[in-house]
């Protein structure tokens, strides 16, 4: 009576966490599942129809709605990182939402489902515009559409958001594949040591290149912005872009030293040779009003982010989990809105309902949590779920990471000087750039973060080939140590999973978790498996 | 060739950062100031009351400690500048005017300031921002920022006069190295070169690292003296080379390539003159401050600058340098973990020899060259093609 009464209850509720043996369910080396996972009724029926069905419907309706089904074909066809990436893109979801219940589930799936609706509308943007779709013609929306480098802030052409599309290179055919297939990548990278670059720099520069050498780019904007922003890596990569590219280019320095006041006037006058470029480029000149309406519309993201920040903070019931915060956060602070009731803002709304509730009912979102983690440095691409893993193997709870904290602000839009003032500061605050290239005060911004977040543990991403972030090892070694703080290394090599593979980062933390904190795993199953063909 | 008279005396101040001559001018009560990149203008440095070392970490070949704090992945130049001062290689230091030019030599120079190892009270490190430009914009950036954190620091905690005449002083005497190592320099534009490569380097190093008014005589005797040398009746080298990249202040490291055979005539990279032996000039209407910025942004043909015509200019520039200095091929060299100069390597190798059908001799190298035999062969295998190109030429 017992066991019938607790089958009823796990088909009811789904499985409690420790007997859950989530390794049990893959097909080990794919990654793949032998079925789906039981959530319980409620949470299972959700997944298939509201994040399964409704996305996959979603999938087909935007590429209508942002372009053309024959454009999408045939980039389909054309492009190796595109054809590699539209069919696991659910699996992408099943990785990061494994283990999730209830709220924490629904918030989370809603944000990958925002990440996918903004990569249909910009490989659609880039097809519709492809000479390379349409036969070497340079058609109307060519004329219409800017290629910018992936750490451009699409902000700066909000004023002319109404005519053109400024959309990033490299941000659709490298940073998002590697989240979802992580082998595409590997091809670009050898693709680029292949004309003689060294292995050893910034592995995300190199695909940046291997597309190039692969002829795996679009052609679809007359003009090409370049910026500076993270770090050398994209100085240096501009250099072979432009060899490749050979279109006018304009690059947008953002001064090192970006904390000294007087760097200001000079990135805000890079801001504004930009803004001239682009009009003797276009002949189109810049509309101020629809520059202030859409950092007003960026501003109110920033709003609701501080909301959930207070959310995550402060209460244990934040519904986003880590890998979602983090992908969602990076992707639209710097992609930019495209309107008030562009993905982003629908999103933020189905959240705030969720995360009220959440809140208002006092509904614990991730009750395994043993720990409050804090995500510091850049995460492994190929890897950025390790953080689902994490929560249903160990407990450990990614509250939030470093990439969603770079831009902290808002912008004003009272006077030109300011809009002038606060966009240049927002640039220079890039991701990758403020606290983890950047100036060592603020890398060490991280106790302050710990503490606001009231986290009580450290991940500390170890990125190879960050020249930056390498650079300060020894330092945060002998910080963690003299601030008693409990800290493990997470090595990778950002999109390059043969470097460091998904089992040694789990075995890292796993050894850390059972050696230095003592503690045993919620989920033993999940300690040893074979992923190494996983998409 | 008959040996000139300083070389040996040259060769030793190379040794250690604090070589005699920097022991003398601190007694003297000059103040010395450390930097590391030719964004930070040494001439600002040696404004009467002080005086520029550019450092260098000779013969540091495992930089352990350092290893430690910066990584294994990372430039060995950094490592190494790093290593010598955790050693206290660099506790003479009264300041470090700092760049973030890149981004090893940057977290080097932030560790100077963080972890107080150089052993000297009144040190500090000040960060110059630098632009990526040479636009009017840039240049007027970089002179605030040369004032805000060169000058105005000077002259608070050491009381250093940074007035307009006191910087066009200090241009006088920088003009005057210039000069010098210019005159030296040239005789390598011979068709039968009256110096080597070799010996160049050191005297160049020698004009970066030692103050420069105890330095100042020397480099004028030995440039009389370069005057009535003689070169070798038959030619001891088969080829003769520009050597272009990244950091590169191991006088041995040009021994070697020389050695291989191939005669280096010009030296553009981060610790040669091509770039930082050109005289300052004052133009009309502007102060000695804004020269030196316009002046230092307008030279430097560093992988920094991102503007198009910038990044292209630089391939004609070295094509230029060849024709200039008769080359046969250009030696690209980098740092290994160097990110600008691994990008721009690829490309001149690339575009050297397709546009401009110069032959490049592509290699990535340590700080220090432990592995000078895996070198030699390339280098020897590069002095061979080009024989072979000329033979085939010939035909």
């Amino acid at each position: 009576m017992k066991d019938l009464k607790k089958l009823v209850r796990d088909f009811w509720y789904g499985k409690p966490a420790e007997e859950m043996r989530m390794a049990d369910l893959y097909i080990q080396p794919t990654g793949l599942y032998k079925h789906r996972e039981w959530r319980g009724v409620k949470d299972t029926f959700y997944y298939m129809y509201m994040i399964w069905g409704y996305n996959y419907l979603h999938m087909v309706m935007d590429v209508m709605k942002y372009g053309s089904l024959i454009d999408f074909v045939k980039g389909l066809w054309r492009y190796r990182w595109m054809g590699q990436t539209y069919i696991p893109v659910l699996h992408w979801f099943d990785r990061g939402l494994e283990g999730l219940r209830g709220p924490a589930l629904r918030g989370s799936a809603w944000h990958y489902r925002a990440m996918v609706c903004s990569t249909i509308r910009q490989f659609q943007t880039m097809f519709q515009a492809d000479t390379k779709l349409h036969g070497g013609k340079k058609n109307d929306h060519y004329y219409h559409t800017l290629a910018i480098k992936e750490t451009f802030w699409g902000g700066i052409f909000y004023g002319w958001s109404d005519k053109f599309i400024a959309q990033p290179l490299e941000m659709i055919p490298y940073f998002v594949t590697c989240h979802v297939n992580s082998h595409v990548v590997l091809n670009y990278i050898d693709a680029a040591q292949s004309i003689g670059l060294p292995g050893d720099p910034c592995p995300m520069c190199q695909a940046e290149e291997g597309l190039f050498v692969l002829d795996d780019v679009p052609d679809y904007s007359p003009l090409f912005f370049t910026v500076n922003e993270a770090c050398d890596g994209s100085v240096g990569s501009t250099i072979l872009q432009d060899w490749f590219f050979d279109k006018p280019l304009f690059a947008l320095p953002m001064t090192m030293q970006f904390d000294n006041e007087e760097v200001m006037k000079n990135t805000m006058n890079e801001i504004e040779q930009c803004w001239a470029f682009m009009e003797e480029q276009t002949g189109v000149p810049m509309n101020m009003d629809l520059l202030k309406q859409r950092i007003n519309e960026q501003n109110a993201l920033q709003e609701f982010e501080w909301e959930k920040w207070d959310v995550a903070a402060n209460t244990n019931s934040y519904p986003i989990c880590g890998v979602a915060q983090a992908l969602y956060r990076i992707y639209q602070s710097q992609y930019g809105t495209w309107g008030a009731n562009d993905i982003w803002h629908q999103t933020d709304k189905k959240i705030r309902k969720i995360m009220e509730n959440a809140v208002v009912n006092k509904i614990n979102t991730f009750p395994k949590t043993r720990h409050r983690v804090i995500a510091w440095s850049c995460a492994p691409l190929y890897y950025s779920n390790w953080c689902s893993w994490a929560y249903n193997a160990w407990g450990l709870n990614v509250i939030i990471n470093m990439d969603s904290l770079m831009f902290d602000m808002t912008l004003r839009t009272d006077t030109k000087e300011n809009i002038l003032y606060d966009m240049a500061k927002y640039h220079l605050w890039a991701p990758m750039r403020r606290m983890a290239v950047g100036g060592l005060h603020h890398i060490f911004e991280l106790w302050a973060y710990m503490e606001r977040f009231n986290c009580d543990m450290v991940a500390m991403y170890d990125q190879l080939q960050c020249k930056g972030m390498q650079g300060v090892h020894g330092l945060f070694e002998d910080e963690f140590r003299e601030r008693n703080i409990n800290a493990f290394w997470v090595p990778h090599a950002l999109p390059d999973s043969r470097t460091v593979s998904r089992a040694e980062i789990r075995k890292l933390i796993s050894d850390y978790m059972s050696t230095v904190m003592g503690e045993e795993p919620i989920d033993p199953s999940l300690l040893d498996f074979d992923d190494s063909q996983t998409w | 060739m008959r040996d000139l008279k300083h070389l040996i005396a040259f060769e030793k101040l190379l040794e250690e950062a604090n070589n005699p001559l920097v022991r003398q001018a601190k007694e003297e009560g000059l103040k010395a100031l450390g930097y590391t990149c030719y964004f930070m203008p040494e001439v600002l440095l040696d404004l009467p009351g002080c005086f520029s070392v550019r450092l260098r970490a000779p013969g540091c070949t495992s930089p352990d400690i350092a290893t430690y704090y910066l990584s294994g992945r990372v430039c060995h130049y950094g490592r190494s500048l790093f290593e010598r001062a955790l050693e206290g290689g660099y506790n003479f230091l009264d300041a470090q005017m700092a760049t973030e030019t890149c981004t090893v030599t940057c977290r080097f120079q932030e560790h100077l300031g963080y972890m107080d190892v150089i052993q000297n009270p009144d040190f500090f490190v000040d960060f110059t921002d630098v632009p990526f430009k040479k636009t009017k914009n840039a240049i007027d950036h970089y002179k605030t920022e040369l004032q805000y954190h060169v000058l105005n620091p000077l002259h608070e905690k050491f009381g250093i006069d940074t007035s307009d005449e006191a910087i066009r002083k200090a241009i006088e005497q920088h003009n005057e190295v210039c000069n010098l190592i210019q005159e030296i320099g040239s005789y390598r534009k011979l068709d039968n070169p009256t110096i080597t490569g070799f010996e160049f380097q050191i005297i160049q190093l020698v004009s970066l690292t030692c103050p420069k008014h105890l330095i100042l005589p020397m480099l004028r005797e030995t440039a009389k003296e370069m005057k009535t040398r003689k070169p070798d009746k038959k030619p001891t080298y088969r080829c003769k080379v520009i050597l272009a990249g990244s950091e590169c202040d191991d006088p041995y490291f040009t021994q070697l390539i020389e050695g291989c055979g191939a005669l280096v005539v010009a030296d553009r990279h981060c610790y040669g003159s091509i770039e930082s032996r050109v005289p300052i000039e004052i133009q009309d209407g502007e102060d000695a401050l804004e020269a030196v910025a316009r002046h230092y942004l307008k030279t430097s043909q560093c992988p920094r600058f991102m503007p198009q015509d910038d990044m292209r200019a630089r391939k004609q520039f070295l094509a230029d340098l060849a024709k200039e200095y008769k080359a046969d091929g250009i030696i690209v060299e980098s740092n290994k973990f160097c990110e600008y100069w691994s990008y721009e390597r690829t490309i001149d190798t690339i575009i050297l020899p397709r546009d401009f059908g110069i032959p490049v001799c592509s290699i990535e190298k340590e700080y220090i060259n432990g592995a000078s035999g895996q070198l030699r062969t390339r280098f020897q295998a590069f002095v061979e093609s080009i024989e072979i190109k000329k033979i085939q030429e010939a035909i």
